[in-house]
């Protein structure tokens, strides 16, 4: 097996009586993009700053490309950072900028000037190269940012929220750009974003924190689909929750006796048990809308709709499973308001999280 | 009403100017007088010039203050870079204590800390001479220059200390290359605002100077009490311009250095920021 990029082994990070990281364990493989969201102050970006070197861990042990990097300062580590605020150098052009990590390398004369202008190029920033900072707009000091850490070639490059500063549709493109950068360069990326979208739409894989704790690490469609917690289906997105109890396992799907509803099938995780209280998670876009009453006899009256554009949220209340969220196509007539709906989901649409997760 | 266009304010305004560039102008005029008793214009000269630049208490009074305002500037220098490097990183409580040693510096009037030095250095059997002078200076020198480099460190992003050693430089290099880098307009600044000040200063010199190492101010304040001649003028003149150059220097680099990082610096504030 070969070395992970970035290999994080029971770490914990106090501050004080502060826990920001507890009993961590992560693996990066080589080449990923992998990205770790979650809420302010769940512990991401302290596992970022930990993997740079700002921060040492309490406890545990982080390894980069094999090698152990307890001790060892942040100007010794084969990692690069771009910061969110991109801490560019005020009193430096953008060449000397993106050329700063090559100086103190001892890079030579003639191979600093070709590297440099390759980085240059790669973000498309030619021709400014003897501008200063401030006289840049926000994307483009990203880039030199960016350029300034790829430079030195670094096995992995650490991104603190990196577009967190830009307007919408700056973020969008260069999310799409850093995609296609990640690729080309083949570097190891480690992206931190409180966006679950942004790290959805670039990722390998993604890691979930919250209060300090990994709560799941998977491709985004996994972490979508099949969350492992309450707070993981929330925070990646919208999600309607019944309150049941399983009764039963058959193959890869658990039968389960929703409250108030009776007994439905579910996939879920493995290694539930019969008996076992769980919640059934079912998507706003799973669930679907009938001019009639299903078979399952399920209706709902329409509380209130909000247009989108491509989609509509349609706020339900449903007699036996209480407020819904669903979401509807944008074109055509919307549902009306007040009016009877039936109500109908796949049963492979419906997702089974251990209620012992519920509460948190 | 317009209270800028009312006729007190523009007569109090007149006066201002009148009393401030009044003597300053009859200064500078009367040191070109060929007439000795300055009762009228005797004619355009430049003798007085060479007097005063032959004068040799003049001139050991000149060398005297130039290495006074020279090692006073360089001790507050060192005092305010080391400060404003601890400052960063102490807790609150810490930096409060620290500001109000600042402040207490320069509120405090000039006479009394130079009494208090005086009696100190007389207690503890201290020489007086250029060294108590330079050590006098530096008391209220270094609260000034402490005021600028710590605005300009206020403004420092740590991120950008963080961003150098992520780049591979040492804490040495990340201090030469960014923190020093960053300070450096600030202090040179303060470094010619200390100069100037030490430059011009009577008060604490007389007190701490001791039998001999007269600097220029004191000899200037010396000569005037037994006569006046065009000779004062011309060294007065010499002087104004020799201070206001240097004054106008630190303006100027402090204005066009540009603001650094997130924060900006104190004229940020100036321009309404």
């Amino acid at each position: 097996m070969t070395d992970a990029a970035v290999d994080i082994s029971r770490v914990e990070k106090r501050f004080g009586d502060l826990v920001a990281v507890r009993d961590l364990d992560l693996r990066i493989e080589p080449g990923e993009f992998f990205s770790i969201i979650g809420p302010s102050g769940c512990g991401k970006t302290t596992t970022l700053r930990m993997i740079a070197g700002f921060e040492d861990p309490t406890t545990g042990r982080i390894s980069v490309g094999g090698r152990d990097m307890t001790g060892v300062r942040p100007y010794r580590r084969p990692v690069n950072t771009v910061f969110q605020s991109y801490a560019l150098f005020p009193h430096l052009d953008v060449f000397e900028n993106v050329a700063f990590g090559l100086r103190e390398a001892k890079v030579g004369r003639a191979e600093v000037r070709t590297r440099v202008d390759e980085a240059v190029a790669l973000v498309q920033l030619q021709g400014r190269e003897r501008s200063r900072p401030r006289q840049l707009s926000g994307g483009q000091q990203q880039r030199v940012a960016l350029a300034r850490a790829l430079v030195n070639r670094p096995e992995v490059l650490l991104l603190d929220e990196p577009l967190g500063a830009l307007d919408l549709k700056l973020r969008t493109d260069m999310q799409t750009q850093l995609k296609d950068l990640q690729r080309s360069v083949g570097v190891t990326f480690c992206y931190v974003t409180h966006d679950q979208g942004e790290a959805f739409s670039m990722s390998d894989r993604v890691a979930v924190m919250n209060h300090g704790l990994l709560e799941q690490v998977g491709t985004p469609e996994e972490i979508y689909h099949r969350p492992a917690s309450s707070f993981v289906a929330d925070f990646v997105g919208t999600a309607n929750r019944f309150a049941g109890r399983v009764e039963g396992v058959e193959a890869d799907r658990y039968a389960v006796a929703i409250d108030g509803i009776g007994r439905r099938t579910a996939r879920g995780p493995a290694g539930l048990e019969s008996g076992a209280a769980v919640l059934v998670l079912v998507r706003p876009e799973n669930l679907v809308l009938n001019g009639s009453v299903g078979d399952g006899g399920l209706d709902a009256h329409v509380v209130d709709t909000a247009f989108l554009g491509a989609e509509r949220t349609v706020r339900l209340h449903s007699p036996k499973l209480g407020e819904l969220t669903a979401t509807a196509r944008g074109s055509g007539e919307p549902p009306e308001q007040g009016s009877r709906v039936g109500l109908s989901w796949a049963d492979d649409d419906a997702w089974l999280i251990p209620a012992a997760d519920a509460a948190s | 009403m317009n209270v800028r266009r009312h006729p007190f304010a523009a007569s109090v305004s007149l006066l201002v100017l009148l009393f401030l560039w009044l003597p300053l102008i009859v200064v500078a005029v009367n040191s070109f007088n060929q007439q000795t008793i300055m009762a009228g214009w005797g004619g355009f000269t430049t003798h007085w010039y060479g007097l005063a630049l032959h004068d040799q208490n003049v001139r050991t009074g000149l060398e005297t203050t130039l290495y006074i305002a020279v090692a006073s500037a360089l001790l507050s220098l060192a005092i305010a870079v080391s400060g404003a490097l601890w400052w960063r990183r102490a807790s609150p409580k810490a930096r409060a204590v620290y500001d109000g040693l600042i402040y207490a510096r320069i509120i405090l009037p000039e006479v009394v800390s130079a009494t208090a030095l005086f009696f100190l250095f007389l207690k503890i059997h201290f020489t007086l001479g250029l060294t108590a002078i330079v050590i006098g200076h530096t008391v209220w020198n270094s609260a000034y220059a402490a005021i600028i480099v710590q605005a300009r460190m206020a403004g420092l992003d740590p991120a950008l200390e963080e961003a150098a050693a992520d780049l591979g430089a040492t804490p040495w290099r990340t201090f030469r290359r960014v923190t020093f880098a960053a300070l450096l307009p600030a202090i040179i600044a303060a470094g010619l605002l200390a100069f100037t000040f030490s430059f011009d200063d009577v008060v604490t010199s007389v007190f701490l100077q001791g039998a001999s190492n007269t600097p220029l101010p004191v000899v200037i304040l010396g000569m005037i009490r037994f006569r006046i001649t065009p000779e004062i003028n011309a060294i007065g003149l010499l002087v104004m311009l020799f201070t206001v150059t240097l004054m106008s220097m630190a303006v100027l680099i402090y204005a066009t250095a540009g603001s650094l990082g997130r924060r900006g610096n104190m004229l940020d504030i100036y321009r309404g920021r």
